[in-house]
């Protein structure tokens, strides 16, 4: 492949003037202005009218977020609960963040008494949705594990904007929860930000979460 | 005199309110930021529908975990990057894009399964579309945003996570590559 000379790409980058380019690469130069400039052009289209309503839509379909629930004639849920159920960034530190853990619970693990119509959200009632979140820079894929769900690592965390801050989110049950996070797989790894841990047995320590609940109204 | 005054919310505001539940804030920073998106995911995807697909996906992703955005002041960047990442996360999972600049022949024998390309390869702009979607994904990330976004290599890095001087690699190759497969253009 033939290299473009590095005064060329120097002006180019905005770091030389055409002036201060010898005149065998101005012409040359001239040219590159001329297709970048086409470049440029051909990417001022923005979306295409109509588009953030399509994406709302979709939004509604896929997540089933409420939206305006006074247009679309849907039920509106209590604020809480749609305060409860939304993932937030909650460094689990177990224990010692038993009051962080109470204080939550006792927000989100107040009985709804409205209309359960969504199975999934029926099926979570009196679950405190506890929002695991780590750090592990490099890591392909990230699961957690714990007695919640039989050591199993079957809860994905995700990076969607891949800085390395895993996170997801877990209806747990009241009571205390031991877990792992599993990094790439085959790595089990203890939360380092829990506060508590417990031997498993096996030379290793678990990670301790505790979760209360206070009685609903 | 009274005097109505509408002040934009903020993109922290926006981020705050589409937390608690308002569809209409999160409206809102779709509405502030789609066409931003949407050129990235055009011009490194090559085709209007497949961008709308990606961004919509990236919106989606970004809905579901916008409480791990640490900066909502930010949040268009925050958008931005995981826009890029679906973006390439796409592009990798259809094969032919993965073709290696060395391996293609030539502009004028490419993408002889696409009538609609055929008929444009007369235009210049659809030979640059066509070259560029023959970049590797990086390169074509760095120099859509170097030359069609406009973009510094400092705000580049800040986009991407990815040094200055890693990203003008980029940049320099792709151009390398453009000017092989645009002989005659450039």
């Amino acid at each position: 492949m033939n290299e473009i000379d590095p005064r060329l790409q120097a002006y180019l980058d905005g770091e030389l003037r055409l002036e201060d380019l010898p005149v065998v690469l101005r012409d040359r130069a001239g040219e590159w202005d001329r297709l970048l400039g086409e470049v440029s052009r051909s990417g001022q289209a923005g979306a295409p009218i109509g588009f953030d309503a399509q994406v709302m839509e979709a939004l509604r379909q896929e997540i089933g977020s409420p939206g305006p629930a006074e247009s679309a004639g849907r039920r509106s849920r209590p604020a809480w609960l749609e305060w409860a159920v939304r993932p937030r960034s909650v460094t689990v530190s177990p224990i010692a963040a038993l009051g962080l853990a109470a204080a939550l619970a006792l927000v989100v693990a107040r009985p709804w008494s409205g209309d359960v119509t969504d199975p999934q959200e029926a099926s979570v009632t009196g679950s405190v949705y506890v929002q695991f979140v780590v750090e592990a820079e490099g890591a392909r894929s990230v699961q957690l594990a714990g007695d919640f769900s039989d050591w199993q690592p079957s809860v994905e965390l995700a990076d969607p904007d891949g800085d390395g801050i895993w996170s997801g989110r877990v209806p747990l049950e009241p009571g205390v929860h031991e877990y792992m996070f599993v990094i790439d797989g085959s790595e089990w790894m203890a939360d380092p930000n829990a506060a508590g841990s417990r031997d498993d047995g096996f030379g290793r320590k678990n990670s301790l979460l505790a979760v209360s609940e206070i009685s609903g109204t | 005199m009274l005097r109505a005054e509408a002040r934009e919310q903020t993109d922290a505001e926006l981020v705050r309110d589409s937390l608690a539940g308002s569809d209409a804030a999160y409206g809102e920073l779709v509405r502030r930021y789609q066409d931003t998106l949407y050129r990235h995911a055009e011009r490194m995807s090559g085709g209007r529908d497949e961008a709308a697909d990606i961004v919509q996906t990236a919106l989606i992703k970004a809905y579901r975990s916008l409480d791990s955005c640490r900066n909502p002041n930010r949040v268009g960047a925050w958008l931005f990057r995981i826009t890029a990442n679906t973006c390439k996360d796409h592009l990798k999972a259809r094969r032919r894009d993965l073709v290696k600049i060395d391996d293609v022949p030539g502009l004028v024998e490419a993408d002889g399964d696409d009538p609609a390309d055929a008929l444009d390869r007369r235009s210049v702009r659809s030979r640059i579309d066509l070259a560029l979607r023959r970049l590797p994904l990086e390169q074509r990330e760095a120099f859509v945003m170097k030359h069609v976004e406009g973009l510094s290599y400092q705000e580049m890095g800040q986009l991407l996570g990815v040094s200055v001087p890693a990203l003008k690699m980029r940049v320099h190759r792709a151009r390398d590559g453009l000017q092989e497969l645009l002989e005659d253009l450039t």
